[in-house]
């Protein structure tokens, strides 16, 4: 199969994401949407890995999937504060820092 | 097949690696040792880092060299800047070890998980509960920004990007007092930050996909050898540049910054505003320099746009400001298209100047909130500008250090600020974009006139019962601030030497 | 194929145990049931206790989801290792080794911290 039509759907999955990250309120789900963005870049690098004949590609595709876990350990730590001090995860409602 | 280990070279990676082992051995005081000698074990662990990687900097001075197979490069220029974000990290560390500022203890909640306003903090404040995991993040902070400027792929980058990163958002949300500001500035500044990140991210496939490597150097090598240009490649480096850029905070990538400045602890803004900013245009030089330093008429318009967004915009929102804190996050971004415009050049005044500007707006910035830490009333830091009127009618000596910073920051004759932006303008105009040039002394008068209006609010306003006082700090942020004074005015009246130093530090290693 | 007769040997090995340990259970263990005997896990613990108000699920469950990502997405470096570990040499021995050691620091702050106890 050619490789270019694995490029196309990480370009396709990372608008997703990165539609999912502008119109979404939840914060988790904003943030599932940064993953996916993340995994879509992924799939580009292995791909692109293939289309050049080198492995550069692939090793990165590793650092980013460890990176994105301790991502998301960060992430759910301030969400899951948040979330206890406001009983919400809405992304709308903290709103005391503006203008 | 054969493996053959590549070659490291360990001295040259030794400041780095001093802080990362520091940074274990922290985590694992954390674990083991008792509660009341924490504190104590922690500070020395830090500043003895730091220091040690100062010394060993100052002993790489000498060192060129690509190593750890090719992903880590140790020339002129990162050295410079590995240095200035260490010396700049003792500084914000010693602002965040304070402890007899505020009455209660330091400026970080006892335990970040206790929920603001419950009885579990209330007794853990009472017991006098010190947080320190705010040292070993610390640790890490400082050793992604080492690698942030010493990266040669873009692997090696993005690492590093989050290794700062991580740890920075963390940091945000763990003021003592005004918690939910707080907490709300850390989860903006971490879904903006990743945000960031996978764009950054998306972009290096692209710039991976076109030239077939992670390396600088080959990256530029193939962008001058393949004869037809291709527009992934520049939709790539732009996707790329939005990392360094986001943490630089420049338009339109700054709607964290005045909410990050407002709301984290007044020590994490001054150690993570003076150092990350640093960092952010090591790499951002890098990036640009010697990846793409082959196309730059490509990448020029890009800059100038950011530039003058930046310059134009900062300006004129920090004059609508009343809040002190978020004033000068809108006075960052600012900064940043100024310095942005020496960046544009592509040259290497352009380089020196660049890096001059950041090493004088650092220090500037470290001894700026280490007074705002200063002032306080009964609820803590007195951050609005009404709080401000007449202090420099009780403590006539604080005021004047704050005034010297904004000036400095402004721009006005005989500080740092007025060296590093004329160098950055000169080398802007050597480079043919004058017109940039005067956009940049527009937006800086104007930015002049909410810097003096400051320095007016504390000398000429009379005092009223709002007017906060001055709390008198300990030997910590005695430093921070003396050093602050000390640096702003040398690099003013005599910076000669420092800008020796950057030309001698020549050009990066490709 | 002669390749692969180690691993048909180890497979119908496995099978095979597998088969013996269910079947001889059902010959000589004792046949004592109780309430506890008919949980999914045997252990006494209702498998998931069901939300507090609301339906929602207690935070704990989070922190037990961080912790098993963080450790379970950091092995992916060992298996490129185990694939390659006789021609990485002794340096990757020791590489591996020091990632392992540094792996191991945040879980004895874990630990320490009393990350690891459920209440």
């Amino acid at each position: 199969m050619n490789p270019a039509n694995y490029i196309l759907l990480s370009a396709l999955l990372f608008s997703i994401g990165a539609i999912g990250v502008l119109v979404r309120r939840n914060a988790i789900i904003v943030f599932m949407s940064v993953e996916l963005m993340l995994n879509s870049a992924n799939l580009a690098f292995v791909a692109f890995a293939r289309m050049n004949g080198n492995l550069d590609g692939q090793v990165v595709a590793f650092f980013v999937m460890v990176v994105a876990a301790a991502e998301v350990v960060v992430g759910l730590a301030i969400i899951v504060t948040i979330f206890r001090t406001r009983r919400s995860a809405s992304i709308d409602e903290p709103n005391l820092l503006k203008y | 097949m054969n493996f053959t280990p590549p070659a490291i070279d360990y001295f040259a990676l030794s400041p780095m690696i001093v802080i990362f082992a520091a940074a274990i051995v922290s985590v694992l005081v954390e674990a083991f040792a008792p509660r009341t000698i924490r504190r104590f074990l922690q500070l020395l662990i830090v500043f003895g880092a730091l220091l040690t990687s100062a010394v060993l900097i100052v002993l790489n001075a000498g060192t060129r060299t690509v190593t750890g197979g090719g992903a880590v490069v140790i020339d002129g220029p990162a050295l410079v800047m590995m240095g200035t974000i260490v010396v700049l990290s003792i500084l914000g560390a010693a602002l965040m070890a304070e402890r007899s500022i505020d009455p209660v203890g330091d400026s970080f909640a006892a335990r970040a998980s206790s929920l603001p306003g419950s009885e579990d903090e209330r007794q853990l404040t009472q017991r006098g509960y010190l947080q320190t995991e705010i040292w070993p993040l610390t640790l890490f902070a400082v050793l992604g920004m080492l690698l942030f400027v010493t990266a040669n792929n873009l692997l090696l980058m993005f690492v590093a990007l989050e290794i700062i990163s991580l740890p920075l958002y963390l940091m945000t949300g763990m003021a003592r007092r005004r918690r939910l500001l707080s907490q709300e500035a850390s989860l903006k500044y971490f879904l903006l930050g990743v945000f960031a990140s996978a764009f950054y991210l998306y972009g290096a496939a692209l710039v991976y996909g076109y030239s077939g490597s992670i390396f600088f150097p080959e990256i530029a090598q193939s962008l001058t050898s393949k004869p037809s240009e291709s527009i992934v490649v520049f939709i790539g480096m732009g996707m790329l540049i939005i990392g360094p850029l986001f943490k630089i905070g420049a338009v339109p990538f700054h709607q964290w910054v005045p909410d990050v400045y407002q709301g984290a602890p007044t020590a994490v803004v001054g150690f993570m505003a003076a150092t990350v900013k640093v960092a952010a245009f090591g790499a951002l030089l890098r990036i640009l320099y010697v990846a793409f330093g082959g196309v730059r008429w490509d990448w020029d318009p890009l800059i100038w746009i950011v530039a003058v967004a930046s310059m134009i915009l900062g300006s004129i929102v920090a004059l609508l400001q009343t809040d002190i804190k978020r004033l000068l996050g809108y006075s960052w971004i600012a900064q940043a298209g100024f310095i942005l415009v020496g960046l544009a050049a592509a040259s290497p005044a352009g380089l020196e100047s660049t890096m001059f500007y950041v090493i004088a707006y650092g220090f500037a910035t470290v001894g700026t909130f280490a007074v705002i830490s200063m002032v306080r009333d009964a609820n803590g830091e007195a951050t609005n500008l009404a709080a401000w009127a007449g202090i420099g009618r009780k403590s006539p000596l604080v005021a004047s250090a704050l005034s010297l910073f904004l000036l400095g920051l402004a721009g006005i004759p005989l500080t740092s600020g007025f060296v590093s932006k004329f160098a950055v303008f000169v080398a802007a105009i050597e480079a043919g974009a004058t017109w940039l040039v005067i956009i940049g002394v527009i937006a800086s008068l104007i930015a002049a006139f909410f810097y003096v209006r400051i320095v007016v609010i504390m000398f000429f306003a009379e005092p009223t019962e709002q007017t906060a006082s001055v709390v008198v700090p300990s030997a910590f942020t005695t430093i921070s601030l003396s050093a602050g004074v000390a640096v702003t005015l040398i690099l003013g009246i005599f910076p000669q030497p420092v800008l020796d130093m950057l030309s001698n530090a020549g050009l990066f290693l490709r | 194929m002669n390749v692969y007769t180690p691993i048909f040997i180890l497979g119908a090995l496995a099978f095979g145990f597998a088969a013996f340990s269910v079947v001889i259970a059902g010959f000589t263990g004792p046949k004592r049931y109780n309430r506890a005997k008919y949980d999914a896990y045997e252990c006494g613990i209702e498998p998931t206790p069901q939300p507090i108000g609301g339906g929602r699920f207690p935070v704990k469950y989070y922190l037990t989801a961080m912790m098993f990502i963080i450790f379970d997405i950091e092995l992916v470096f060992l298996y490129p290792w185990a694939v390659a570990f006789d021609q990485l040499g002794a340096f990757g021995l020791v590489a591996m080794m020091l990632f392992l050691l540094n792996l191991a620091v945040p879980y004895v702050y874990e630990w320490r911290r009393g990350g690891l106890e459920w209440d």
